[in-house]
């Protein structure tokens, strides 16, 4: 079970998310110059690393806003939320003690308790 | 419920030989796939100085925490035919290895909860049997006949509304198909070699040559790689990619029972399937989790949904205990089809993407992909699930007749 | 009861008259939410029509300071909650909110809440959506009422955490509502009218265990 760090409402539980997968996928800018393969590659292809993986999540029970993520496929171990259009963070942080709670990297605006206002709650 | 018991363990069934520096072919992972395309490489194509590479031990993989399921009742012919024929080459196959892997036929249904899935199923039902596969069409009576502890009455959520039934599908075990394959392998020359992960590939311009190992390096002049779950990262060591994404898929197993669940009951619409093991254990299974993962294990609420729907259906479970739960690793294509082909490596050949439902491909795996490895060509019944597809189009949608959905 | 939420000798204007003939979600429950409440332990119960209007409007915005004059402020971040005598604003999104009235706000009554939001909101970008049809309202209440809670809901609900003010859109009972707690032992949960059935035949079944005696 993921606690994922919404930076808008902070922690939740999975089950409030759906999975958007990879992130910073952009539509071909002209896609009908595109051979069938280069076509494929943007429909079909994907990156499918074992390791740090940059992904797209959508708080679909909170806040309702989509938001980008840099988690470890092997430990499950979320190293950063940013917001989308951000571009990925250089360097992943090295994978945080296994407190068995998700942490957060420097990238992200996540509060810690939902009780308190985040930085970046208002656009 | 068969009442047989199970054949007695031998002290071994394979050497644990020490690598070789060159073999004619190398076949990367140790699991069903893996031991069964050996086993066709030495048995129809005469290959037998070749070697199986299992970075952990024999069928440790997926081979050792799918449900056991066997079907053939694909809603495509390309689909049909390939699946079709590892069902028939199933029902040879204790003879043939000389091994009672406990392959039980004692059908499969598949429930119909909502009006579009008894239009879905009755349109499969029909394409079944032009394909010449076994398939009947129950109405809820005759689905409570074969399976009477499920609860076909109408107050609950999703109520059976039917179910498609393949009476020559059923269980078998897994563990024993895997030793079975591996003992002719072994039999028959081809080196089993286990506590030897594959760490890179060794290339001759676009043609592979080798294989780097933990255990040191391996000249070969052909290389299968086998690896579900693992496809993506074999492919990137040999330097092109594959559309896969890898989900973690869970299954449990209750304590055991005494003999309650004649048949397979799966519903792809409410997530759960579910038989009795030969020694009386409730086997589950579930969805896959929707994100990417490789650390063989998923979220407990994919579990506790599965158990929910579970109950609904067969209300005897509700006192049932759950023994242990686990997850494997599997590799989803887009079509949830797998893909058995040639890679752009030459002499590189995969055999992946088989999502949830590889085990019951097993035998048609190994014998398409021996013959894809062995000649350089696919064979014709895998060659509609070539990596080209996702360039051409010709895409093979099997999200409606895969277990669940991926 | 919705034939009840209405006084019957105040139906003398077309507006009372709208009223009487609404149904609330869980009308067919409400006998239920009797039976199975244990005053002094935890109580349940449905609160009908009130008056809900969704709003979007960018924070900082011209159009966004205007809607606060009229609620008496926009909430800024998770869990806030703003709003003016008996009009509260509950903080959805960054830039949704959830207006939440008493019935007789509601314009067909003669309300002019939804009016003066809409002016408020003008021709900029934004919304102001009559929402008052979308969800019901539980009420749930009593010394017991967290504990109810917890069980389908995995929101840290410890009041050291969980501060009376606050309301946070999550899940319980696996669907999606909105959880406000308006005092000490005293929540609001808005589910969406089709679930309204479910999640209040849900809560009745996980209050059941507090109406007999606890086993020591």
């Amino acid at each position: 079970m993921l606690l994922i760090p919404c930076p808008n409402c902070g922690p939740r539980d999975e089950t409030e998310f759906h999975y958007g997968g990879q992130a910073h996928v952009p539509y071909p800018e002209n896609p009908n110059e595109l051979t069938d393969t280069e076509w494929s590659r943007y429909l079909f292809y994907r990156e499918n690393p074992k390791g740090i993986f940059v992904e797209r999540w959508v708080h679909s029970t909170g806040c309702r806003q989509w938001f980008n993520m840099l988690r470890d496929t092997v430990s499950y171990d979320i190293q950063a939320v940013y917001p989308m259009g951000v571009p990925r963070p250089a360097a992943p942080l090295p994978p945080a003690a296994d407190t068995g709670t998700a942490s957060t990297g420097a990238a992200s605006t996540t509060p810690l308790s939902p009780s308190t206002a985040p930085e970046g709650a208002t656009k | 419920m068969s009442t047989q018991h199970l054949p007695e363990h031998p002290d071994f069934l394979w050497r644990n030989p020490e690598p070789k520096s060159s073999y004619d072919a190398v076949i990367v992972g140790g699991g069903g796939h893996g031991l069964a395309t050996a086993y066709f490489l030495a048995k129809n194509h005469g290959m037998t100085n070749i070697a199986v590479l299992e970075k952990g031990w024999l069928a440790g993989g997926n081979m050792a925490r799918n449900t056991t399921i066997i079907r053939s009742n694909y809603l495509w012919d390309e689909s049909a035919a390939i699946y079709e024929h590892a069902l028939k080459l199933w029902e040879i196959l204790p003879e043939e290895l000389e091994y009672d892997f406990l392959f039980s036929q004692r059908g499969v249904m598949n429930l119909a909860h909502t009006l579009g899935d008894v239009r879905e199923s009755i349109r499969r039902v029909g394409a079944n049997k032009l394909n010449g596969v076994d398939a009947e069409w129950l109405d809820p009576q005759q689905v409570k006949e074969l399976c009477p502890i499920l609860n076909i009455r109408d107050n609950i959520r999703y109520p059976v509304m039917g179910a498609t039934y393949q009476p020559r599908a059923g269980i078998a075990k897994h563990d024993h198909v895997a030793w079975a394959f591996a003992r002719k392998c072994d039999e028959m020359g081809v080196d089993i070699i286990q506590n030897c992960e594959v760490t890179g590939f060794l290339k001759d311009g676009e043609r592979v040559v080798g294989v780097k190992t933990s255990r040191g390096t391996i000249n070969t002049e052909k290389v299968g790689l086998c690896a579900a779950g693992h496809s993506s990262v074999l492919a990137e060591m040999a330097g092109f990619q594959l559309p896969i994404q890898s989900h973690p898929l869970q299954a449990l197993v209750s304590e055991l029972h005494e003999p309650v669940h004649p048949t397979v009951v799966m519903s792809n619409h409410v997530h759960v399937y579910v038989s009795q093991a030969h020694k009386g254990e409730l086997v589950m299974g579930a969805g896959v989790d929707s994100y990417n993962g490789y650390g063989q294990r998923g979220s407990f609420h994919v579990i506790e949904q599965q158990m929910a729907a579970a109950v609904e259906l067969f209300p005897i479970f509700a006192r049932a205990h759950v023994l242990r739960t686990w997850g494997g690793i599997v590799d989803t294509t887009l079509d949830a089809s797998p893909i058995v082909g040639l890679t752009p490596v030459e002499n590189m050949f995969v055999n992946c993407g088989w999502g949830t439902g590889g085990f019951k491909g097993t035998p048609a795996a190994g014998m398409t992909f021996a013959h894809t490895v062995a000649t350089g060509a696919p064979h014709k019944l895998n060659q509609p699930f070539s990596l080209e597809r996702f360039e051409t189009g010709a895409l093979i949608d099997e999200h409606g007749a895969a277990a669940v959905a991926h | 009861m919705a034939e009840t939420a209405a006084s019957p000798t105040s139906a003398k204007n077309p507006a009372d008259k709208n009223l009487a003939a609404r149904l609330s979600p869980a009308r067919q429950l409400a006998e239920a939410f009797q039976a199975g409440s244990l005053a002094g332990t935890v109580e349940l119960s449905e609160l009908p029509f009130l008056t809900m209007v969704g709003v979007r409007a960018d924070a900082g915005s011209e159009a966004a300071t205007r809607l606060a004059a009229v609620t008496g402020g926009l909430p800024a971040g998770s869990g806030a909650v703003a709003g003016n005598g008996d009009v509260s604003v509950l903080w959805l999104g960054p830039s949704e909110f959830l207006v939440v009235a008493p019935t007789e706000a509601h314009e067909s009554l003669g309300g002019d809440l939804i009016p003066a939001l809409r002016d408020a909101l003008g021709g900029d970008a934004g919304q102001v959506v009559d929402l008052s049809a979308n969800r019901t309202t539980f009420e749930l209440t009593g010394p017991r009422a967290r504990a109810v809670l917890e069980k389908g809901c995995s929101l840290d609900l410890h009041p050291r955490v969980f501060k009376a003010g606050t309301a946070f859109s999550t899940e319980i009972a696996n669907i999606p509502a909105v959880l406000w707690k308006t005092g000490g032992e005293t929540f609001r949960v808005f589910p969406r009218a089709s679930f309204a059935e479910f999640l209040g035949r849900w809560l009745l079944d996980a209050m059941r265990e507090y109406a007999s005696p606890e086993v020591p």
